[in-house]
């Protein structure tokens, strides 16, 4: 017997498409932020001989324009994705990363960081928004004991049946991207910033300095990529139409065992 | 999930952000979504560049080894270069505008006439990196006071000795409010040694609450001003080439 029940709230509904959005263009022009220098390094200020990532262009043996990624000791070459790439007008370019990936798609530093600091605003206030109803997803006890339960159950990928509340699995993920995550993201936007470390010196200091308050940037990044990665593939495979109804009316059909 | 599906999959994902990445640069090159786009400047200036926060002070062995250079080469008109083999005589820093007494300063009446400042900040730069180095100077309020600013004046305009190569120079502004920060300098010496010509010889703009581009290198005259724009353009010439006047971000 099918039923179906109320899921999510109106504000959670909003919220989600919205921070959906966010989330999209800041990476996007981030990207394009850090083309402008992309090299990490893991201090205050920058010690450019020794970057633990760098994405840069080199010669071949064979005189060719190639891309390299370094990360600590290890070179990858990366021609085409990474180091050199399409210019995002019909030429190619020493580029980190390749113009599909950037806001705006062509190299442009100073539109970049205004769509990045707009969309940070509206990240940061939908997240205020949103935090009052996200404490709902703070594991209760009973639940992290069902964990291993729930573990069991997500084995087989496509048995998992999705129900009219959140597991104790989806409760820990949206958990961890919530208050761990992209606070993590924010925290580590503010300490880039002079005038905000003016402020909070203390934030730049706890994240190890502020070009390692970059690295943090840049890891919270690919953990929310990672995040989304795994959302999606579980939205697809527990019902797609089901689940992309239920975020956008709140109404979510499930089987009933009668 | 079999194979054919993943790779169905990945194809949506990359065709999905080039069509992110098209829509985004039509509408960043839409002049009105433009605009919109650099509304929250005002709310950033308001509550990040309200009030006084001292930048953080380091310590000696916390000075980076190289200053960085970045930006325009240094200035290679004739007069320029003469008063650098000269130890810059001949060279003035111009107070002029909104004030009751337009004045000027030598290099050593800088050194000499006003209490002298050193601090040991980081320095950002917009494309990402940071250095921290040493700088020693008079406060911009000093100078300014010297030359009694008018009620009128509410912005200060720092224009540059150093050109883009086409000919267009280099300038900044602060407001008074900011040109009043205790740490905001005209700098003379870097690293107990006189400012190099790629750190902006003989006298540099350092405000180490903003951005690098905010702290102008060769600056050769400052006028008060009632408002910006206009033949102020809109700040700097970053500023008139999109970047945010507030570089606080």
């Amino acid at each position: 017997m099918i039923q179906r029940v109320y899921r999510h709230p109106l504000v959670v509904r909003i919220t989600h498409w919205v921070v959906a959005l966010a989330l999209l263009v800041l990476t996007m022009s981030g990207l394009q932020i850090f083309n402008a220098h992309p090299e990490l390094y893991a201090s205050d200020a920058s010690t450019f001989a020794h970057p633990v990532l760098s994405i840069y262009s080199d010669t071949d043996a064979a005189g060719r324009t190639v891309g390299k990624l370094q990360i600590g000791s290890m070179v990858f070459t990366t021609t085409g994705l990474l180091g050199w790439t399409g210019d995002g007008m019909g030429g190619e370019e020493q580029r980190a990363f390749p113009p599909w990936a950037t806001i705006p798609a062509y190299r442009d530093l100073a539109d970049g960081r205004r769509w990045h600091i707009f969309f940070a605003w509206v990240l940061g206030l939908c997240a205020l928004l949103y935090a009052a109803w996200a404490f709902k997803l703070i594991p209760s006890k009973t639940e992290i004991r069902e964990v291993p339960e729930a573990l069991k159950e997500h084995a087989v990928p496509w048995k998992i049946k999705a129900t009219a509340h959140y597991n104790p699995l989806q409760k820990i993920a949206y958990f961890s991207v919530v208050f761990g995550l992209v606070p993590l993201a924010i925290i580590s936007g503010l300490a880039l910033s002079p005038s905000f470390d003016g402020w909070a010196p203390w934030v730049p200091w706890l994240l190890g300095g502020r070009q390692f308050a970059r690295i943090w940037h840049f890891v919270a990044m690919f953990g929310i990529i990672g995040f989304f990665i795994g959302h999606f593939m579980m939205v697809v495979l527990t019902g797609f139409w089901n689940n992309l109804r239920a975020m956008i009316t709140g109404w979510f059909a499930v089987e009933e065992a009668s | 999930m079999n194979l054919r599906r993943g790779r169905f999959l990945t194809l949506l994902a990359g065709t999905a952000l080039t069509g992110c990445s098209r829509i985004a640069t039509s509408l960043n090159d839409n002049p009105r979504f433009h605009a919109v786009l650099g509304a929250p400047e005002r709310l950033d200036l308001a509550l990040l560049g309200a009030d006084h926060p001292l930048a953080r002070e380091y310590r000696d062995k916390d000075i980076s080894p190289d200053f960085r250079h970045n930006g325009f080469d240094p200035p290679s008109d004739p007069a320029y270069l003469q008063w650098s083999r000269n130890n810059w005589h001949g060279y003035r820093l111009f107070v002029s505008g909104l004030v009751d007494k337009p004045t000027s300063f030598s290099v050593d009446d800088l050194r000499t006439k006003f209490p002298s400042i050193a601090q040991i900040t980081r320095h950002d730069c917009v494309e990402g990196w940071s250095v921290i180095g040493k700088w020693r100077g008079v406060r911009v309020r000093d100078v300014l006071a010297a030359a009694q600013p008018r009620a009128g004046a509410k912005y200060v305009v720092f224009y540059c000795l150093d050109d883009d190569g086409s000919g267009t120079k280099y300038y900044e502004s602060l407001d008074m409010r900011q040109a009043a920060h205790p740490q905001a300098l005209l700098a003379y010496d870097l690293n107990d040694q006189p400012v190099p010509l790629k750190n902006g010889a003989p006298i540099r703009l350092k405000v180490p609450t903003q951005l690098g581009y905010k702290s102008a290198k060769h600056v050769n005259r400052i006028e008060l001003v009632a408002a910006l724009g206009g033949d102020n353009g809109s700040g700097g010439y970053w500023e008139d080439r999109g970047y945010e006047w507030f570089a606080g971000i």
